[in-house]
């Protein structure tokens, strides 16, 4: 096969050079692996690594003929574009719309060989590349709807108002990292034949306007852009447009919809194939506190998702053939990479685990100083100290507030220009030079604990590692420095604070405070 | 970014708001208090006030408010915050339990099952490294549970949404709190006190109107 003409030709006309080549090279070794799947044109591959192999082994089955590889993103996108450009090839020999080219002497007549791609081919071996619609609007629509990450699969899936045997097709969730599975976007222009809806409807939606905000997602974009400007087959749709632009607005939560979208796109789940979510993807830049609205979205997307996608084959996995009757329940539709279990427990397994990594992320970008780790045991520790330092802070803070001088009678201006004040410095917390209005002397300074040096010492650290900002510096001034009378009386409160209120006991925290109190009295 | 900090400024003003009602609400209970029961009521009012920003819609919320009902003397103090607004929602406790023994038996399940393949792909080595990791995960997952008001019950996806959701929770309330308590300090010492027999919470009272006039 000459697969290294094809790429020359092919010719990355976005401009990105070295691909070609290690298309060209990827394409030859997977060749014989996908047998007829379009090369590797699920590509989105994910970076690195196994990324072709599971690249072709998304978009082997159905993609088959018809995908239009999606193109993704720079590192990955190049493969695609060798494999989009294959596939454009291997398409127009199918549908004959296309010009020549395409020798499909590369693509081998063994359909199928791999059982792994099988189940979401759903059972079509297409053996002969089907008779996919042979527009370049299909192709245009498989190419951009493999750029999107899996983010977007919520967008594809939504025009998913395609017949039931496309269904099988939704259930592409391109993997994180960039995998991407060509998802039979619209059924209504595919041959009806078992075949051809495996082999795919890219859903490409027409999206390109849409807000992608996904990081990914924007990856994609000008890939998918780039595209349909090259003619690659549009399954123009328009209204799939409209779903998505309506499923957008559901979905907005901070101005990224598509990312709702993609998740909700993540939910059939298909036995014997598995891709990572691109939950992930979508999430990292939704704000935490959205995320609830975004579940939602996302189980509303699965609901849209589930009168469409059709019957999975026997083999599929149980949760597939419920897919009519679950209005909420969430279930996630992946897809086997290559080399892995197909069993659909593991492939739940894989889910959560997923998911979890996903949700992680977003945890690393409110915890402070994690952006680093890797690795959920390490994260969880940083994530706990975190929370125990602010549940400490809320003690401390609340204690000191309680110690404001009850007579303190502010005065406005004063008010008003501290608070100006304040408000411009975040972090104010501690100044160092903090006096505290120590208690009236009437109220008894007691009720102060048990000075806990370790346990001082201890939430120093942590909070110095949590929150690296004035506190510590606060504490260790307040400990070392000579004794005034306030330092003292600021100590007391910190190990107040600090200490568990549960610790709270009435003994004088020294007997020489009282002393000092009736002594510092004006 | 500009949503976000929107986002949390609007948060931070009806936690505040909700805050002093409390204080206000506890200090008509009880009209004279020493430090540790200024504390306390400082504490739960502040703790009410960022959960009902939730509107019982997190489970740590609902948690933590549930958790301070318990308490009898508290109790009144919360129908009073509450009478006018949200309704403490409580999940039933029967269904908590079906479902947590649901994912408990469905755990053991998988985490077997998961063994046996593992075992057999991978040598015995890699299998007890993994097995020592998801100890170490194990551990730590449930002193988080500890620390999540309400995670007791739920698994690892859930928990860490939660988490999220507390720790944004949270931050608000440090903030908070602490941006109170430094207005209060500088306006102590620069001088503009003055002994006088306002109540303490009157004290703070005016800061706080201040500062949301400040804010709004």
């Amino acid at each position: 096969m000459d697969i290294a003409g094809k790429d020359a030709t092919i010719e990355p006309e976005k401009g990105n050079e070295n691909p070609v080549n290690y298309c060209a090279t990827n394409m030859s070794s997977d060749w014989p692996l996908n047998d007829n799947y379009l090369p590797n044109t699920s590509v989105g591959m994910i970076p690195r690594g196994n990324s072709i192999m599971e690249s072709s082994a998304c978009s082997s089955a159905p993609m088959v003929d018809s995908f239009c590889p999606l193109i993704w993103d720079q590192p990955v996108s190049e493969q695609n574009r060798g494999y989009c450009h294959v596939n454009i090839q291997n398409n127009a020999r199918t549908s004959d719309s296309f010009g020549p080219s395409a020798g499909t002497g590369w693509i081998p007549d063994t359909m199928l060989r791999d059982d792994m791609f099988l189940p979401t081919v759903q059972g079509m071996v297409p053996q002969s590349l089907p008779q996919l619609p042979s527009d370049s609007g299909f192709i245009e629509r498989a190419a951009r709807f493999s750029c999107f990450s899996g983010g977007n699969f919520g967008d594809m899936m939504n025009p998913f108002s395609v017949p039931e045997y496309l269904n099988s097709y939704s259930g592409m969730l391109a993997s994180v990292q960039g995998q991407h599975e060509v998802f039979a976007g619209d059924g209504t222009k595919l041959n009806t034949t078992e075949s051809s809806k495996e082999a795919s409807l890219p859903l490409v939606y027409g999206t390109e306007g849409s807000p992608l905000k996904n990081e990914k997602m924007r990856e994609c974009l000008p890939c998918s852009r780039e595209e349909a400007q090259q003619g690659v087959c549009t399954l123009a749709n328009d209204s799939d447009e409209a779903e998505f632009s309506s499923r957008g607005d559901q979905e907005e939560l901070e101005g990224s919809p598509r990312e709702s979208s993609g998740k909700g796109v993540e939910s059939k789940k298909r036995k014997g194939t598995e891709q990572s979510t691109a939950l992930n993807v979508n999430n990292r830049a939704l704000k935490p506190s959205a995320k609830t609205a975004k579940d939602d979205a996302e189980i509303q997307n699965k609901d849209d998702l589930n009168p469409t996608t059709s019957k999975p084959s026997g083999k599929h996995g149980k949760k597939g053939l419920q897919w009519p009757d679950l209005p909420k329940e969430e279930y996630i539709r992946v897809r086997a990479r290559r080399g892995q279990a197909t069993n659909s427990h593991s492939l739940a397994e894989r889910l959560r685990r997923e998911r979890i990594s996903e949700r992680m992320k977003f945890l690393q970008d409110l915890v402070p100083g994690c952006s680093k780790i890797t690795g959920k045991a390490v994260m969880l520790d940083e994530i706990i100290n975190y929370v125990q330092s602010l549940q400490r802070q809320v003690e401390f803070l609340s204690m000191k507030l309680a110690t404001v001088n009850p007579w303190l009678n502010f005065s406005i201006e004063g008010l008003l220009t501290k608070d100006s004040r304040i408000g411009s410095s975040s972090s104010l917390g501690f100044p160092p030079d903090v006096t505290i209005p120590y208690p009236p002397p009437h109220q008894t300074p007691p009720g102060l604990i048990q000075p806990d040096l370790s346990s001082l010492a201890n939430s120093s650290n942590a909070l110095r590692r949590s929150i690296n900002s004035p506190f510590t510096p606060a504490f260790r001034e307040s400990t070392s420095q000579a004794p005034s009378m306030w330092e003292d009386e600021l100590h007391n409160v910190v190990q107040m604070g600090i200490s568990s209120s549960a610790h709270l006991s009435s003994q004088d925290l020294s007997g020489s405070l009282p002393p000092r109190h009736i002594k510092a009295e004006p | 970014m500009k949503a976000r900090t929107g986002y949390s400024t609007s948060l931070k003003q009806e936690f505040l708001k909700k805050w002093i009602k409390g204080i206000r609400i506890y200090s008509n209970f009880k009209k004279d208090m020493n430090i540790l029961e200024r504390k306390k009521a400082i504490k739960l009012s502040a703790d009410l006030a960022i959960a009902s920003t939730r509107n019982a819609s997190t489970r740590w919320s609902r948690t933590l408010t549930a958790n301070i009902s318990k308490n009898e003397t508290n109790k009144l103090f919360v129908e009073q915050i509450f009478s006018d607004s949200e309704v403490i929602k409580k999940e039933a406790p029967s269904r908590l339990m079906a479902r947590s023994n649901r994912i408990a038996s469905k755990k053991i399940w998988r985490r077997s099952h998961i063994t046996q393949i593992k075992a057999r792909k991978m040598g015995p080595y890699a299998v007890k490294a993994s097995s020592i990791a998801k100890k170490l995960v194990k551990n730590r997952t449930k002193v988080l549970k500890s620390l999540v008001p309400g995670g007791e019950n739920m698994d690892g996806i859930s928990l860490i949404k939660e988490t999220l959701d507390y720790i944004v929770s949270l931050r608000v309330q440090v903030d908070v709190m602490r941006r109170l308590a430094s207005a209060a300090e500088n306006s102590t010492r620069l001088g503009l006190s003055s002994k006088c027999s306002v109540h303490w919470l009157q004290g703070i009272f005016t800061v706080l109107d201040h500062w949301c006039a400040m804010v709004h």
